[in-house]
């Protein structure tokens, strides 16, 4: 098969890993030929039309090589109250959350493999390999490290996870991290993700999902990312009977983001997919999430919200897919933006493919400035206009982050959302 | 204090809503305001506030000796103006209390007082609550979000109480309240009545003047002040109605 031009250095930076099972050594080498098939996306797809990739097909982002960091990686602050926190740099794991609780397992993919744990099958899907997707075929082939988080059944976490990933590149490269979380029945968990780094680097990372019967997943990402990064993500769930999965994420950083999510519902199952983008300059990010109804009496919640300044862009896409037989399925999905300059733009394209009759579905999207009469309202109370707008600015956008959990970390969203607001980066 | 001289107004664009409006309003005083629907009562009341969307064709308002139309609608709240709004504006994920707050610091920072802290606050909220029967629960929500119609203008009052204007200005502050509300809001009007404070009522109904007895009764009709006068002005029109004193 012909390897397209772009995706040809990444095939010669590949490396086998010897002491890797050989099930992940063979999907590996099938995502690579499936990646150079295939090549990068490109515009001409549908479900790329409105992400540019271009300067992914202009540079080529040799895979980080694992080593020390360097000593210009800042580690964040993180989160204002205690976790499990794990610390990647340039993917590779730097500090380990300690002693887990009795039924727990959190730490490094790479250690879980090597283990060859019954549940670590789990993070290869079955279209890594297919090579419908390039980028995440790309990540499996790739992939160097990652977090992986294992619950037995009935366990709840008694703090939060917190996974901080920092980024420290002087000349390009990419960082292929994948992660794996396999909650058993009835177990819960709390995620907090963030990324932050310095530099012209690539973060190309998937996630996959796995929730038992009955588990619940609160899942916050906070993208802050170099303002040179881009950062292309890749969430894939597996949502069993009755399973709860919340994902919120807050996405501030990188000069091209995408956010992808794609969610395939079991009975009965509850899904909150929502965001928040904040972009200026010449940022542009993508959301794009999937919900696949495979099962009857499901539930969906999306809410995205975006601020655009400058010639900032954004784009919403999202899918909601009922399949034949999933009855009583009740989806709603709602995107709003606000452009602050006449140069912003946002594109939004919500679709729906509604196979079953006894189905709840709604979407709505709008584009617009602020409510002029509560921007009145506040004014005339004696707020001044800047401040004015920035309250409404601040509560249109925190109405997305209305899921995330715990009631602290919604506050630090807030936070972080006001820095922005107030002029940082 | 208020010095309305000839104002006409229109719609942006539009129609001339107001005609030649001259109204004269000294500290201490009441006035009402009265008028059938479409005489422009809220436009007037948008317009003293500082709303868009109007063009002034001519005329002029001074306040406390300044150009009241030059000034933005913060600058003329932190001096002393507020506005009932008729209909006021839910604004979820603004929070009532720190919406609040933050109005009252504001205007008490251009008034050079001390902002507020949290302990000081909510003594006062504590005890202007009480007056106005206004549950605690209330303000923890967003700003008006979830208020019945009733609880929306004790709202109104609560807020005027808290930021203690000088120039107060009511836009049919009681349509829609039951007999109740319409007591405590009346009783939250009257103790803010003092010597070196004005309010101007704006209604349509002569109910609200039973309990908040005006200085002056003025009637509006299309655009202009076709008649003044004391409070009995009020009973007659609520005998003739509207038409009977030439409106």
């Amino acid at each position: 098969m012909a390897v397209t031009k772009d995706a040809a250095p990444y095939l010669e930076a590949f490396r086998p890993d010897a002491g890797e099972p050989s099930w992940l050594a063979e999907a590996r080498r099938k995502a690579l030929a499936a990646f150079g098939e295939r090549g990068f996306p490109t515009r001409r797809e549908e479900a790329w039309r409105f992400t540019n990739l271009r300067p992914l097909s202009e540079t080529f982002f040799p895979p980080v090589r694992p080593g020390p960091a360097s000593a210009g990686a800042r580690t964040p602050a993180g989160v204002p109250f205690p976790t499990y926190r794990l610390v990647f740099v340039n993917g590779v794991l730097q500090a380990d959350a300690g002693a887990m609780p009795k039924g727990v397992w959190l730490g490094s993919l790479k250690n879980a493999l090597a283990l060859n744990r019954g549940w670590v099958r789990a993070a290869i899907d079955p279209s890594d390999v297919a090579g419908g997707q390039p980028l995440t075929a790309l990540n499996a082939a790739l992939f160097a490290d990652g977090f992986a988080l294992s619950l037995d059944a009935g366990i709840t976490l008694d703090r939060p996870i917190e996974i901080v990933h920092v980024a420290d590149a002087d000349a390009p490269v990419s960082i292929h991290a994948r992660h794996l979380i396999v909650l058993a029945p009835g177990s819960s968990a709390t995620l907090i993700e963030t990324h932050a780094g310095a530099g012209f680097y690539w973060t190309n990372q998937v996630t996959q999902v796995l929730l038992g019967e009955g588990a619940s997943l609160n899942y916050t990402h906070l993208q802050d990312e170099s303002d040179k990064s881009l950062h292309l993500g890749t969430v894939r769930a597996d949502l069993g009977k009755s399973s709860n999965f919340q994902h919120f994420s807050l996405t501030l950083g990188a000069l091209l983001s995408r956010e992808s999510v794609f969610v395939k519902l079991g009975e009965s199952a509850k899904v909150n997919v929502s965001g928040a983008y904040l972009q200026r300059g010449d940022q542009d990010a993508t959301h794009a999430v999937v919900i696949d109804h495979a099962a009857p009496g499901a539930t969906t919640r999306e809410l995205f919200k975006g601020v655009l300044d400058g010639r900032a862009h954004g784009a919403f896409l999202g899918t909601i897919r009922v399949r034949e037989g999933a009855q009583q399925t009740d989806a709603r999905q709602t995107s709003r933006a606000i452009l602050l300059s006449d140069r912003a733009s946002v594109d939004t394209k919500p679709e729906l493919e509604i196979l079953a009759d006894d189905v709840k579905c709604a979407h709505g999207a709008a584009v617009g400035d602020l409510d002029k009469e509560s921007l009145f309202y506040l004014r005339a109370r004696g707020i001044g206009e800047v401040e004015a707008r920035r309250l409404l600015i601040e509560a249109f956008l925190l109405d997305a982050a209305e899921s995330v959990e715990p009631p602290a970390l919604r506050e630090y969203v807030a936070s972080q959302v006001r820095g922005w607001l107030g002029g940082r980066r | 204090m208020l010095e309305i001289k000839n104002l006409h107004a229109s719609v942006d664009g539009g129609r001339e809503i107001l005609k030649g409006v001259s109204l004269s309003v000294k500290p201490g005083e009441i006035h009402a305001i009265m008028g059938p629907n479409g005489s422009g009562k809220s436009t007037l009341a948008g317009i003293l506030a500082g709303r868009d969307g109007y063009d002034i064709t001519a005329g002029s308002v001074t306040y406390q000796g300044r150009d009241l139309l030059g000034m933005s609608p913060e600058d003329r709240a932190r001096a002393g103006i507020f506005l009932a709004f008729q209909y006021p504006v839910e604004i979820p994920g603004v929070n009532n209390m720190y919406f609040l707050r933050m109005a009252l610091n504001a205007t008490r920072k251009a008034r050079g007082e001390n902002e507020l802290d949290a302990g000081q606050f909510l003594k006062t909220v504590r005890a202007k609550l009480k007056l106005l029967e206004i549950e605690d629960d209330l303000l923890q929500r967003g700003v008006n979000v979830g208020f019945s119609g009733g609880e929306k203008k004790r709202n109104e009052i609560f807020q005027m109480a808290m930021l203690e204007p000088k120039l107060a200005i009511l836009d049919e502050t009681d349509s829609g309240l039951d007999i109740d509300a319409l007591r405590v809001v009346s009783n939250g009007i009257n103790k803010l009545r003092a010597p070196d404070r004005a309010v101007v009522m704006i209604t349509h109904y002569q109910r609200l003047l039973d309990y908040v007895a005006p200085d002056f009764v003025h009637v509006l009709s299309e655009g202009r002040i076709v008649r003044s006068g004391d409070k009995s002005l009020a009973a007659e029109l609520e005998k003739t109605g509207y038409v009977g004193v030439g409106a």
